[in-house]
């Protein structure tokens, strides 16, 4: 009887060990995708730009997010002033999902919700 | 109550039911009230249990949607906890996150009074609903429905709830949605694109509320 309900029942478990495992690997490599996932939550906008213009945006003081740093190969990702956007030359806007061409990207610049 | 997909329809302006295009309707049964429960459900009419499984109630007719009936522990219970309640007539998978739901007002729609729960325990309780694929997106395009009708004191109050829960829960509430914040859109659901703000906004009050906490 209700073996349907036994099996759901199994399986909300398992989900759940697996839960379990992601809380404690937050601060370890399996975080890496929710730190990514949280960066990615406060832009309102993603942009792919040249490493280099990523290069003087540091040399401006501009602070990459560290989840960058974290994954391999590394990435540069920082939050800029829509105004600084404007001027960054080669940049390509990118839907804010989890794809192939954003996360392939060598330097992300976003842009925070107002 | 009425505790999926039909919620968020139901709490729009004169239950609109413009948000989300259910498959089912998913009916929380107290455990306590089982019993009284399945006493009532001969007064059901248009739908029949399915043989597979007496907790889903299959439509006799296409204009009707399925029915499921899903165990909801009492307050207090423990979060993560998921159980069976065995009974020939109306089985029951007891499902721990339901414990955070408290009823709310009665909605009226079409001349029924319909039994919701808060909206902020809803909330709450799908953020922490773990399931996986075109499930786990659908229930959290659910919390977005949600939060395009929440007011802000049903903000405030998933909010102080979201601070009782322990360590673990809080971190898969906050990783739920950022999962939210990137989805893509499925079809009958909110297209969460132009409601990303409001994801990052309950986000951060959640982070904020745990800083000064």
């Amino acid at each position: 009887m209700s073996e349907r309900l036994r099996r759901r029942a199994a399986q909300v478990e398992g989900r759940l060990a697996v839960r379990a495992w992601k809380f404690r690997q937050r601060h370890h490599a399996g975080g890496v995708w929710f730190a990514l996932r949280r960066v990615l939550a406060d832009a309102a906008e993603a942009w792919i730009i040249p490493e280099e213009q990523a290069a003087v945006l540091v040399g401006e003081g501009v602070r990459p997010e560290a989840v960058g740093a974290a994954l391999e190969p590394p990435r540069v990702i920082l939050f800029v002033p829509r105004e600084r956007l404007e001027r960054i030359a080669g940049r390509r806007g990118v839907a804010l999902h989890l794809s192939p061409e954003l996360l392939a990207a060598k330097a992300l610049a976003l842009v925070r919700f107002d | 109550m009425v505790v999926g997909s039909e919620v968020p329809n139901l709490l729009e302006a004169e239950a609109g039911a413009t948000l989300v295009v259910s498959q089912d309707v998913d009916i929380a049964v107290p455990v306590g009230a089982h019993a009284l429960v399945k006493e009532r459900l001969s007064a059901l009419q248009g739908l029949r249990p399915s043989p597979e499984e007496p907790s889903v109630w299959v439509p006799a007719e296409p204009a009707l949607l399925e029915v499921n009936f899903v165990g909801m522990p009492p307050p207090g219970s423990d979060l993560e906890r998921t159980y069976l309640v065995e009974d020939g007539a109306l089985p029951l998978l007891v499902f721990g996150p339901l414990a955070l739901l408290r009823p709310g007002p009665l909605v009226r729609a079409e001349g029924v009074d319909v039994p919701v729960p808060r909206l902020a325990g809803l909330v709450l309780e799908k953020l922490l609903t773990d399931r996986t694929g075109e499930k786990g997106s659908r229930d959290l395009l659910v919390v977005l429905a949600l939060l395009m009708v929440a007011r802000e004191t049903d903000l405030e109050e998933a909010t102080e709830s979201y601070l009782t829960l322990p360590d673990e829960l809080r971190h898969a509430a906050r990783a739920n949605l950022t999962i939210l914040s990137l989805i893509e859109p499925h079809d009958g659901m909110p297209d969460p694109r132009p409601q990303r703000a409001r994801v990052a906004a309950l986000l951060r009050r959640f982070e904020g509320g745990e800083e000064s906490a």
